[in-house]
Parts: C-alpha cells; structure tokens; sequence
C-alpha cells in the first residue's frame, strides 16, 4: 500500500463516520422540530378547551367551594369565638353609631333648613348683634370654665370587676373597690331589668359623671369632673372605640403594666 | 405586677359574714346588726412574706338569703374564691350546706371554696366538736368575728393559695 492508498482509506473511514454523524444529528432535529409543531397543534387546540374549563371553574367555585369554605369558617369562629367577638366588638360599635350619627346629622340639616327658611333676615341680624354684645361670649367663658374633665379611667373585667389597668390624673380614691362597686351596680341594674341586651352606660355621682362603655369581656369606666354633655360624650364614645379597636389587643388584656402605660399615652394630654 | 383577686362571702341571714370582713379589714367587732343590701364591697393588701408578694383581696360582701339559689348569678362571676359561711349557733344556716356548696361548684368548679362555721365564741369546744362530726362537706375553719379567733388565719391561708 502506497502511501496514497493509505490516505484514501483513511479518508474514507473519517468521510463515512461525518456523514453517518450528520445524518443522526438531521434525523434528530426532525424530531425535534415535529415534537414542537405537534405541541404547539395541540396547544392551539387544547388552550380554548382549558380556558373554557377554567372560566367555569371560576364561575362554579363559589357553588362548589363555597359551602366547604363556609363549614370552614363557621368552626373556626365557632373555636375562637372569644376572638372574633373582642375584633368585631369595636368596630360593629363604630359602624352602628355612625349611621346614627348620619341619620340625626340629615334629620338636622333638615330642620335647621327649615328654621332658616321661617326665619327672616331681622331675626339674623338680631342673632349676630347678640352675638356681639357679648351675651354668648360669657357663655362661651361659663362653658370653658366646667368644661368636661378625664379624672380617671378604668379598663375592668366585666365578670370579675377587676380592674385590668387604669389611669388616674389624681390619685385619691381606691380604684379597687370603685371598679368592684360600679361592676355590681352595672350587673344589679342590668338584671334589674332583666333583658341581657341593656347596659348601663351612665351614672352619676356626687358631682362627677362616670361614663361607663362596653366592650365583649370588660367595659370602660371614665370618671368625668365638669359639665358632661353630649358632645363631650361622642368625641369620648368614639376615642373609646378607637382606642379599643387600634390599641387594645388580647395580650393587653392579660398584662396590666402594658396597658396602663398605653393608657397613659393615650389620655394623658386628653381634654377632648 | 399587681395581683387582684375577687374573694365572695355567700351564706345565710345574720351568720356573720359582714362582721367576718370588718374584723379582718377594719379589726373592729359590733353587736348590732345591720343587715347588709345589695352587696358592699371591701379590699385588704395581704403581704405574702414567704413568697415576698402583695396581693390585693377585692372582698364582695353579700346579702345574706335562705337559698343561695337566690343570690344574683352576675355577682359570682370571675369569683376566685368563696367564703361559704354558716352561724354555729342556729342550725337552719347549716343545714342546706351540702347542697349549697354542689351549687357553687355547679357554678364554677375550679373556684377555691372554704367553709366556715362563724359565731364559734357561742358553743364550747366540745360541742364544737360534735358539731364538726355532724357536718360534711369538711369545715375549714371555725372563727369568731367577735374575739378575732381564726379569721386572720382564714384569710391568709386563703390569700396563699390564691397567689
Ligand atoms: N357572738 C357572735 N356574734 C356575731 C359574730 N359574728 C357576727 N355576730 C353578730 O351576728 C349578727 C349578724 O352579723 P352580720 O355580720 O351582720 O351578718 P351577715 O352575714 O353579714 O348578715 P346579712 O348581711 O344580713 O346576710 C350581728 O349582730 C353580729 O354582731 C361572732 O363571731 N360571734
Ligand atoms: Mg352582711
């Protein structure tokens, strides 16, 4: 074998070897290119069925899912009902007062409408020199001076009449036995009654007011000095609601020195 | 941290349990009797010197009735503890016990209950005796609020286990 044999053979070995390799690496990019167009047929064809599928799983889910969800709720409120009622407790106060609240605020507008409309410009006229004279203005001097002042408020246990944690501007009475003493008159004057839905919210005692407030497991005593009158007892309603909603939480109720502090930072600078 | 603790007297007309509490808060005794309405209500710090703690015994002075079935439900509640009290000398007021005291635990069965029989300066020892023979549930303590005898200790075995 000369040496140009030799190289024909070789040749052929390694030409045989590239077209044999060529020729797999073709086949298997027609594979390849088969398997994508088949996907992309049959996702051309099985999109729209599993859109459709999937619109009507949104449309039925509330139907199918929906009892399951429901009995899933249900018995987990049913278990933490102590929860649930504390959460809601301020908020369903808030909601029900302000749509009170709206409803006297149309009923006002309406009569002052009227008011204004039977009234002649004279009468105005007359309305604003008194004003001037200085007739209301003393009034206004009278009202600053009894106007309506926290002395002490009291976080207590409903059953127990403990008290969970309190603040006080003056320290002279035994909030001990105050907080006891309101909780049996509040239970003596609600079984009174002897309907579950009425609460005492309001008692008078030698010249002071004590606004009392409910809440699910304790209620809220605040010991008013000055003149308490029904402005004075929204904006202390709602800031009650607020501070029981926003800033009271469970934990609170199980650690006195917590709340207190919170109490403190709360009404301390609090005229209302 | 403050520890409070709501301490109920319950028992019949006239066994003493007002005067029980004045003797341990105020230490003073009278005869008279005035009948307590409603519910008064008293607090006394007792220091806890073993466990170098304060706790603060909130103490609810009940009306006195014939039935405890009687007695308003809302003054029980969150009660840590009852002092079921019943006179020595008049046994009319101790002779319901057992079913006063199921009552109670009906109530609240994890609630420390002691019994005690009051007025024990009226009856000798050994009538005291046979007396403590007669009753069950066990009495825990026989004390008169009138010589002081055994009411300190009522309430300081009570405040101890409370804390
Ligand atoms: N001898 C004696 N008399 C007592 C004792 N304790 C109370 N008394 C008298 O028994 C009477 C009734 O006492 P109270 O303490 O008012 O009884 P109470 O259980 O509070 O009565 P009510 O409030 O009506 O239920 C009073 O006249 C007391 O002086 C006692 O230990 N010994
Ligand atoms: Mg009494």
């Amino acid at each position: 074998m000369n040496q140009q044999e030799k190289l024909d053979i070789l040749k052929n070995i390694l030409l045989t070897d590239e077209r044999q390799y060529a020729e797999e690496i073709s086949k298997k990019i027609k594979i390849l290119e088969e398997t994508i167009n088949k996907q992309n047929q049959l996702s051309q064809k099985v999109d729209p069925i599993i859109d459709h599928k999937l619109e009507e799983f949104i449309k039925e889910m509330p139907k199918t899912l929906g009892p399951t969800i429901t009995e899933a709720l249900k018995s987990e409120i049913e278990n933490s009902k102590d929860a649930v009622v504390e959460a809601l407790f301020p908020i369903i106060g808030k909601m029900i007062k302000r749509y009170v609240q709206h409803e006297m605020q149309l009923l006002s507008e309406k009569i002052n409408s009227q008011v204004s409309n039977t009234f002649s410009f004279k009468s105005l006229k007359r309305k604003f020199k008194a004003k001037k004279t200085g007739v209301s203005e003393g009034e206004l001097v009278i009202q600053e001076q009894i106007k309506p002042v926290i002395e002490q408020l009291m976080v207590i246990n409903k059953g127990s009449g403990l008290i969970i944690s309190e603040y006080t501007r003056t320290k002279n009475i035994d909030e001990d036995m105050v907080a006891g003493m309101l909780t049996a008159i509040k239970s003596f004057a609600e079984d009174a009654f002897d309907k579950k839905e009425i609460e005492l919210q309001y008692i008078e005692y030698e010249g002071y007011h004590v606004h009392l407030q409910n809440f699910s497991s304790y209620y809220i005593a605040v010991v008013i000095s000055g003149s308490y009158n029904v402005i004075f007892k929204d904006e202390l309603e709602d800031k009650l609601l607020n501070f029981a909603q926003n800033v009271i939480n469970k934990e609170d109720l199980d650690d006195t020195s917590k709340l207190s502090e919170k109490l403190k930072l709360y009404f301390e600078n609090e005229n209302i | 941290m403050k520890i409070s603790k709501k301490v109920v007297l319950i028992g019949h007309f006239g066994v003493g349990k007002s005067s029980l509490i004045r003797r341990f808060v105020e230490n003073t005794f009278s005869d008279d009797y005035k009948v307590t309405i409603g519910v008064h209500i008293f607090k006394k710090k007792v220091a806890i010197t073993e466990e170098d703690k304060d706790i603060s015994l909130v103490i609810w002075d009940l009306e006195g009735n014939d039935d405890i079935r009687d007695t308003r439900t809302s003054y029980l509640l969150g009660t840590h503890a009852y002092i079921y009290v019943f006179d020595v000398s008049r046994p009319a007021t101790y002779m319901t016990i057992k079913d006063d005291i199921d009552y109670l635990k009906q109530h609240c069965n994890k609630t420390l209950i002691k019994i005690v029989g009051n007025k024990e300066d009226l009856l000798t020892k050994e009538q005291i005796k046979q007396l403590n023979k007669e009753i069950e549930p066990l009495v825990d303590f026989y004390t008169s609020a009138k010589t002081g005898n055994e009411v300190d200790e009522l309430f300081s075995k009570l405040a101890m286990e409370l804390i």
